[in-house]
């Protein structure tokens, strides 16, 4: 197993294509749950502030203000745990602490996480925070960081934000230093194929070699494209510099097949 | 293709399925158009396809780990379960949740069946050892019997049925969860209901109360003794499916489950509502015990006849041709 794809989760589309899903990491989990605690305690204590100041308008005798005073810690919980789900809900699996941290649950298959997912998530929270934060210690050893609650739903938190940029991902233009044009055709052309050509690519757009270097390394890619090409041991492309040589092979390529 | 030709013929449509990943409020495409949908559709499977080609032909540059991206990211916004309505609430509680209900039959009967061991026990313990029952029992509780001061009405009634309605949610809510540790606090929480019950029932019967303890236990009690019972199940389900996952593996075994369980449990911890009503409202009330039973027992009916009956499909009639041969009307 390839150790990039430990904490990736594949997902077969219905256009039979397979999507990697980045999984977020204990630690960003944690991050953002801090971050949700540091909304979800103070919304509780208003909120069971305002219960208080309701209450004492209304109740008219001690046996009802016992009542009130300990239904307020059931206030407190149903506000608590109703912040993770209604957050969750509302904005398609990203609570504010998720969303800064770029994390959002969807189900495991890919699609995103409906009312009766969540639902389950946030019901089964009551387990993972209440019993000595048993949720935390599932996620160390869960191999996906799921939680009791993600378990149960079949939903789990990946990273949402792009990685890549799609500026980062178009490769730097070639270095063409040696050539203006792109020289007589070069025989058995067709047998090079498009990872020689992207490794080709790849080799010409490096910037920073020193001449020395670049001219050991096209010295070696040269003699595999001689093999490659197939060219008898009298062709006159055996005698070119090698450099010259690549840089012809990739403008011919080029033009041949833009 | 080169990969220069293959990222300037097709990144306008990346950059417009980026946009479109944008332009979505809250996770979701609602509040676009019909034709925006669709070219979202268009957009994230043009751009699968430009993945997979990326895969095969240029596997290790940079634009392959784009695209999975954001495939990755668009895929769940067009891909997503029935959407929560308003709508939605008449149809659950009118077939769905009665379904759900009887469908989970064998965990509701094992859940019952804890409820009433508890209250077994509770009982021969107050028979066994009548001395003991002052410790077993609130006294309160039995010296305000013994005045006959129970049944007098509570002060602000408001307020406890806020009180009893958020208690008994959380105690369904509790017995929901504790499937996810085999279920062993949910038996737990049966048991010690069932306990509390018998040794309160067995108490106030040597005491001679027993008419009057039921009038006030019955009217809410059906209700609420109910829907401890179907979260229980709910919660045995859960733990069901971790213990014997069958061929799937666990954790799918319990995501098949917990979806129904859980608006199995929900539908029911929101009959708590009308529970803690009558507990409030009713059953301490003045009104005479016999009433107050009725009340109950109209309340077991009316429960029962929507729980066992509600969502059925239609019997299929078979009419009898005169050769004998029997006919089901399509």
């Amino acid at each position: 197993v390839d150790s990039s794809q430990l904490d990736t989760i594949n997902v077969k589309t219905s256009d039979n294509i397979t999507l990697g899903y980045s999984v977020a990491g204990l630690g960003s989990r944690l991050v953002a749950q801090i971050l949700d605690n540091l909304l979800a305690v103070p919304l509780t204590l208003i909120a069971v502030l305002l219960y208080g100041a309701v209450a004492s308008v209304f109740v008219t005798s001690s046996e009802g203000a016992g009542f009130a005073d300990a239904g307020a810690g059931f206030f407190a919980g149903f506000v608590y745990f109703g912040y993770f789900f209604v957050s969750e809900e509302v904005t398609g699996g990203k609570t504010p602490g998720k969303s800064a941290m770029g994390l959002r649950v969807i189900k495991v298959d890919g699609s995103a996480a409906d009312f009766a997912a969540l639902a389950v998530r946030n019901v089964i929270r009551i387990v993972d925070v209440g019993v000595v934060l048993i949720g935390i210690v599932v996620m160390f050893f869960q191999p996906q960081t799921r939680r009791l609650g993600d378990l149960g739903a079949g939903t789990i938190v990946v990273r949402d934000r792009a990685m890549v940029t799609l500026a980062a991902a178009v490769a730097p233009p070639p270095i063409i230093l040696r050539t203006p044009d792109a020289g007589p055709a070069i025989d058995g052309i067709d047998r090079i194929g498009s990872f020689e050509r992207d490794a080709l690519r790849v080799f010409l757009s490096r910037p920073g070699l020193s001449p020395k270097l670049r001219a050991d390394l096209a010295r070696d890619i040269a003699k595999r494209l001689f093999e490659r090409l197939a060219l008898p041991p009298g062709a006159p492309e055996r005698l070119w510099p090698p450099e010259l040589f690549i840089e012809r092979i990739y403008l011919q390529l080029e033009q041949r097949y833009p | 293709m080169s990969l220069d030709t293959f990222i300037a013929e097709r990144q306008a449509r990346w950059a417009a399925l980026e946009a479109a990943i944008k332009s979505a409020k809250r996770g979701r495409l609602r509040n676009q158009s019909a034709s925006d949908i669709e070219r979202f559709g268009l957009l994230l499977r043009q751009t699968s396809s430009d993945l997979g080609i990326a895969r095969r032909d240029h596997p290790d540059a940079p634009i392959a780990e784009y695209l999975n991206t954001l495939c990755a990211r668009a895929h769940p916004l067009l891909y997503r379960g029935r959407a929560w309505r308003i709508g939605a609430v008449g149809p659950f509680f009118a077939t769905a949740l009665p379904r759900s209900f009887r469908a989970a039959w064998p965990y509701i009967v094992a859940s019952f069946g804890l409820l009433v061991i508890g209250f077994i026990a509770g009982w021969v313990a107050v028979d066994l050892r009548p001395d003991l029952r002052a410790s077993l029992v609130p006294p309160s509780l039995f010296d305000e019997m013994a005045r006959g001061q129970i049944g007098t009405g509570v002060q602000d009634a408001p307020f406890a049925a806020a009180f009893i309605i958020q208690n008994n949610i959380r105690v369904a809510l509790i017995c929901f969860a504790g499937g996810m540790l085999l279920g062993i606090p949910t038996a737990l929480v049966l048991l010690t209901n069932g306990w509390m019950l018998g040794t309160v029932a067995a108490a106030v019967r040597l005491g001679g109360y027993d008419y009057q303890f039921w009038s006030l236990i019955v009217p809410h009690g059906v209700l609420e003794l109910s829907v401890i019972v179907i979260s229980g199940g709910t919660g045995l389900m859960l733990g069901d499916a971790i213990l014997r996952p069958g061929q799937l593996r666990r954790a799918e075994s319990l995501a098949r489950v917990a979806v129904r369980a859980v608006l199995l449990a929900l539908g029911a911890a929101s009959l708590l509502i009308i529970a803690g009503t009558l507990e409030a409202f009713v059953s301490p009330s003045a009104l005479p015990d016999g009433v107050k039973l009725a009340i109950g027992g109209l309340v077991g009916i009316l429960l029962y006849s929507w729980l066992l009956l509600a969502g059925r499909a239609p019997r299929r009639r078979r009419t009898f041709q005169l050769d004998g041969a029997a006919e089901t009307p399509a």
